[in-house]
């Protein structure tokens, strides 16, 4: 008897080993497979309800940015600007970022680095302000020519 | 001996062998024969365990192969399968309809969860009492149909299309008997604002009826199934602008009616479509027609350059009246002398444009008519008006925009061909232009280039001086006309247009963009285009110029804001 079939014949109290151990690991099987099917069907009613809330999320978002639209229709929004004094600004006053380059100070006089605070001037040399009461005249004579 | 072999001594023939039947018939019953007695023919043969083992073995192999093949499929759909989650459709967020989005996503119409109100008023304790609370809940709903539902006999629908916040007004109710089923429904956010381009759908917003929902009905059902917006060529911003200045300058002639169209003219893209009044179903600027007079004008002397028949130093005698049978035509602004063609064009000259339509011959005026799609109808267009008959006189009256009805829209279009460098694109609502559209080459683009110059100078020193719009280089041309009423065309119906482009310089192919205004029936003083309609395209040129890309510069006309530059050969002036 080669060794194979004596395993396949090898019995406990009349019952071979190999249909025990088929047995138990059928019984494994059935029970595992039982708990994957339950730990699946958690995880499908999770998924369910985590889809339904993204459905009511999206449909909430779907509705905010309709009422977002509203808001901010053309006419509607035209309308609240002339109210509060806006328009369209006059094409003297528009400007795009080429003129910058006309306005950017020239290499050849760098800005001086200040090192230090300027030191304050002493009252004798504090321009000394017109009081309230200063006529026109008065402002317009410290006024530079 | 083999299992298959007929038996010897134990062999019985089948039964019914004796009997005539198909070959077929009678080799599948032999065989299920001799299966069911092969058990007996190997005792008989003194070989009976080897044939019981062949037998299970056979039937182990069998069971072998067929859960073999379920495990690997199994292993297969578990391991390289694509995951599907249950009960999910094509696609999670797929919709019945999509959002229509303008061409940078702004929203113009969405499928918005609705709710339908449902009442049992077998689950209904105190019907008058739920009759007064919904009543009170949702007021606009009908009191006879409440009524109905609550005091009847069965499930019924009371009232469709609850919004979420009717809905939870409603549910707080916490009324015994109601309940709600959720409904699609198409929302137009912006109101009427782009109601005519839009569109609308019918009440379950599954099917579209008119606008951008009708054209593109297949293209939105199959987005919303892949839960993807479907855009269209309108820029809401645009848009928002012609409206309203359209309102404006319709409301400030005092108009009947107005329509706009703003296009981009390389690609055939309508960035702006506007009717007024807007609460009126029909769309002025794609479904009524007009003689649209002077503006015509620009097709007559694009055909006579193009064919060579004029140029810009051909000479008309417009110092009298152009008689044709008994017929006397003659100039609105009169300058009784000859004039050049940038002259008769800037002066809009019926005599001169009735002399080169005369000298082109029905021939050729017909041939450019159709050419600039003039004589077509197109998915954006009814169908124009078209002459019966091509004899002189009507040649006179379709070269200053008498004689032939059409929309606005084939007037924008022909617009573009003029002034994109020859190349008729139909005018469409899909983003980015129509792809199977064919351009067809219906002028050179010489003649293009001299429309554009000659455009330009109408604005700056022809009639259409209002229309211009500081550094944008608006160039255009003004049209008048009378309409018909009772047989006689009548000075106080009047319809003033000014088809415009801006801008006006640069190569062919740079961006451009038309702009036209239509006046209808204005009640003001002067009625002329020049004074009803050129000033709403200047604005609107001025306050789209940014959102287009367009940028402020000077030309040889005038500086980059608007200052006018004085011009040493200019013996004209301008005529308003």
């Amino acid at each position: 008897m080669n060794p194979l079939r004596r395993l396949f014949s090898w019995k406990v109290r009349g019952v071979r080993w190999v249909e025990i151990i088929g047995v138990v690991l059928v019984a494994a099987m059935v029970f595992s497979v039982y708990l994957a099917k339950t730990a699946a069907a958690r995880e499908g009613a999770r998924i369910d309800q985590l889809e339904r809330e993204i459905a009511e999320n999206a449909q909430r978002v779907r509705l905010l940015k309709a009422e977002a639209a509203q808001l901010e229709q053309p006419g509607r929004l035209e309308a609240l600007s002339r109210a509060a004094g806006l328009g369209p600004v006059d094409v003297r006053r528009q400007a795009d970022g080429r003129p910058l380059e006309t306005l950017k100070p020239t290499g050849d006089q760098p800005h001086a680095v200040v090192l230090a605070a300027p030191t304050p001037p002493t009252p004798a040399e504090t321009e000394v302000e017109a009081p309230p009461s200063a006529t026109p005249a008065d402002t317009k004579a410290e006024a530079p020519q | 001996m083999s299992v298959h072999e007929p038996p010897h001594s134990a062999y019985r023939p089948a039964p019914g062998f004796g009997m005539r039947r198909l070959p077929s018939w009678r080799w599948l019953a032999e065989l299920v024969w001799r299966l069911e007695h092969a058990f007996e023919r190997a005792k008989a043969s003194n070989r009976p365990e080897e044939d019981t083992r062949v037998r299970i073995f056979v039937i182990m192999a069998v069971f072998a192969v067929v859960f073999g093949c379920l495990a690997l499929r199994a292993s297969w759909s578990a391991v390289f399968a694509p995951s599907a989650v249950a009960g999910s459709a094509a696609s999670p967020h797929g919709l019945a309809r999509a959002d229509l989005v303008d061409r940078d996503g702004r929203l113009l119409a969405a499928n918005i969860t609705h709710y339908g109100l449902y009442i049992d008023p077998a689950e209904v304790w105190d019907r008058r009492s739920a009759f007064d609370q919904i009543r009170r809940a949702l007021p606009r709903v009908s009191d006879r149909k409440l009524r109905r539902v609550l005091w009847g006999e069965r499930r019924l629908v009371v009232l469709n299309g609850l919004t979420p916040a009717e809905r939870r007004a409603v549910h707080a109710l916490a009324l015994g008997g109601v309940s709600f089923e959720p409904e699609d429904k198409r929302v137009y956010p912006l109101g009427g604002s782009g109601a005519h381009v839009i569109g609308r759908t019918d009440n379950t917003g599954s099917k579209g009826l008119s606008g951008a929902e009708k054209q593109f009905d297949a293209e939105i059902r199959e987005a919303g199934a892949r839960g993807a917006a479907y855009p269209i060529s309108i820029d809401l911003r645009v848009q928002g602008v012609l409206e309203n200045e359209l309102a404006r300058a319709a409301e400030e002639a005092g108009a009947k009616g107005a329509a706009g169209i703003v296009a981009d003219v390389q690609t055939g893209e309508v960035l702006g479509m506007a009717s007024w009044p807007a609460d009126q179903s029909l769309n002025r600027a794609a479904a009524a027609h007009y003689e649209m007079g002077s503006v015509f004008k620009s097709i007559t002397v694009a055909a006579g350059i193009d064919t060579g028949q004029a140029d810009m130093n051909t000479l008309f005698d417009a110092s009298q009246a152009l008689v044709i049978g008994n017929r006397r035509i003659k100039d609105f602004h009169a300058q009784n002398r000859i004039m050049t063609l940038e002259e008769v064009y800037i002066h809009s000259s019926n005599i001169g444009t009735s002399q080169l339509a005369l000298d082109l011959g029905p021939e050729r005026m017909r041939d450019y008519f159709t050419r600039f799609g003039l004589l077509d109808r197109w998915a954006l267009a009814a169908t124009p008006r078209r002459p019966r008959e091509w004899s002189n006189t009507t040649l006179a009256s379709l070269s200053f925009g008498y004689g032939i009805m059409v929309t606005p829209a084939h007037m924008a279009q022909a617009m573009g061909a003029m002034v994109n460098g020859g190349r008729l694109i139909p005018l469409t609502l899909r983003r980015g232009g129509d792809p199977k559209a064919q351009p067809r080459q219906v002028i050179s683009e010489e003649t293009s280039v001299a429309m554009l110059d000659l455009m330009r100078r109408n604005v700056v020193r022809g009639s259409g001086t209002r229309a211009d719009a500081p550094g944008l280089r608006v160039g255009g041309k003004t049209g008048s006309a009378n309409k018909l009423v009772g047989g006689r065309y009548d000075a106080s119906h009047a319809i003033g247009t000014f088809a415009g482009v801006f801008p006006t310089d640069g190569p062919l192919n740079a961006r451009r963009y038309s702009v036209l205004i239509l006046i209808d029936e204005p009640s003001s003083y002067p009625k002329t285009g020049g004074f009803v309609a050129a000033p709403a395209v200047g604005r609107i040129a001025d306050r789209i110029a940014p959102f287009v890309g367009v940028e402020r510069r000077g030309d040889r006309w005038a500086t980059a804001d608007g200052q006018k530059i004085p011009q040493a050969d200019d013996p004209l002036k301008a005529t308003q």
